[in-house]
């Protein structure tokens, strides 16, 4: 990955069927930057919004969720139930004048390593494009 | 159930301003039903605040409590001194938890952070509507358990404006007219003759116009 694009620590919160390539055989690969720091779940709909904030307070710049597709979640509204808490983090962070593209929710297909890879990417250009998150 | 809403973070934010260690104090009584003031929305907003003050420069040290209920005393008891370690409380009960901490625990300096709307019933997961406005004099009886003081616009006693569309408000077209539904109702119950009944003019003391309403029951008094 294009270290150019490094520009803060990104956080992912991925659950156990769509994060199946441990990080750091993924960074080892040098497909994932030395940035990112993963945090494996049972499932997304685990994820609660304190933790998503907590995350930015922790000194991210940018966070995001991985998720099965909708319909085909392992526990069948886990990552619906995420995707509503990503939407309300968003609206949080509108409110403190933060970007709320700084979060994201990905639904992506499950055992597969390139589409959190594109999340990673994609979490990368918006903060390289947003600048530092202020003081954090 | 009193249902309340979260203020505006910068509101909350200004409020808190010059606040260094902060108490947020949730509620496990209506606040925490209707989602606005128990133990997750005390986490959400000390996670908030916190990234606010952290963005701002100014970090502030945040406790999170929740207790059974802010509306009686015995569970106000340890916030009496408890609240004097803080600069300030935030309460996430109704204005009705912030005003009895004001009372019962003097030295503590208390803010709310919700804005209580209405008594409400839970239509479904995430939607609240009001169906009681409190007034202090129940005429649910000739109604067919629809509150015209609580659900016209107009609080209106003896039938509707005449100015309903299609069965909806006029002043909101989102909202049933509930005159029209007092009719369907009680029609349906065969009880329309109940419609011919006209109302007195409403008196609205026991609403509160006469002033801040007690209410005393000797055989309970201690």
């Amino acid at each position: 990955m294009d270290s150019n694009l490094q520009t803060g620590k990104i956080v992912a919160f991925c659950c156990n069927y769509t994060a199946t390539v441990a990080p750091e055989t993924l960074r080892e690969a040098g497909l994932i930057p030395a940035n990112l720091e993963f945090r494996k779940l049972p499932c997304t709909g685990r994820i609660e919004v304190p933790a998503l904030l907590d995350a930015f307070e922790g000194g991210a710049e940018a966070v995001f969720v991985a998720g099965c597709h909708e319909n085909e979640c392992h526990n069948l509204s886990g990552s619906r139930r995420a995707g509503k808490r990503v939407k309300y983090t968003k609206e949080i962070l509108e409110e403190l004048d933060i970007d709320p593209s700084r979060v994201e929710m990905f639904f992506v297909n499950r055992a597969e390593t390139e589409p959190i890879i594109e999340a990673v990417r994609e979490m990368t250009r918006r903060i390289s494009k947003l600048g530092r998150l202020h003081a954090i | 159930m009193i249902i309340a809403e979260r203020k505006p973070l910068k509101e909350i934010l200004e409020m808190i301003s010059g606040v260094e260690k902060l108490l947020i104090l949730g509620c496990r009584g209506c606040v925490a039903v209707c989602s606005a003031g128990g133990d997750k929305e005390v986490a959400i907003l000390a996670s908030a605040l916190r990234l606010g003050r952290k963005k701002a420069g100014k970090p502030i040290e945040i406790h999170e409590d929740t207790y059974i209920r802010q509306c009686d005393p015995e569970y106000l008891e340890p916030l009496k001194e408890e609240g004097k370690k803080y600069d300030a409380v935030l309460s996430m009960a109704c204005g009705v938890g912030v005003n009895f901490i004001a009372e019962c625990c003097p030295g503590v300096r208390v803010m709310p952070a919700l804005n209580t709307s209405f008594y409400g019933a839970n239509l479904s997961s995430g939607e609240w509507a009001e169906m009681c406005a409190g007034c202090g004099a129940c005429i649910l009886h000739l109604t067919g358990g629809l509150c015209p003081v609580a659900r016209c616009a107009k609080h209106l006693s003896n039938g509707p404006c005449g100015g309903s569309v299609g069965g909806r408000c006029e002043v909101d077209p989102s909202v049933p007219c509930i005159w029209q539904k007092i009719y369907e109702r009680l029609t349906s119950l065969k009880q329309d003759q109940l419609l011919r009944k006209i109302m007195p003019m409403r008196d609205w003391r026991p609403a509160g116009h006469g002033g801040p309403r007690h209410r005393i029951r000797e055989d309970l008094l201690p």
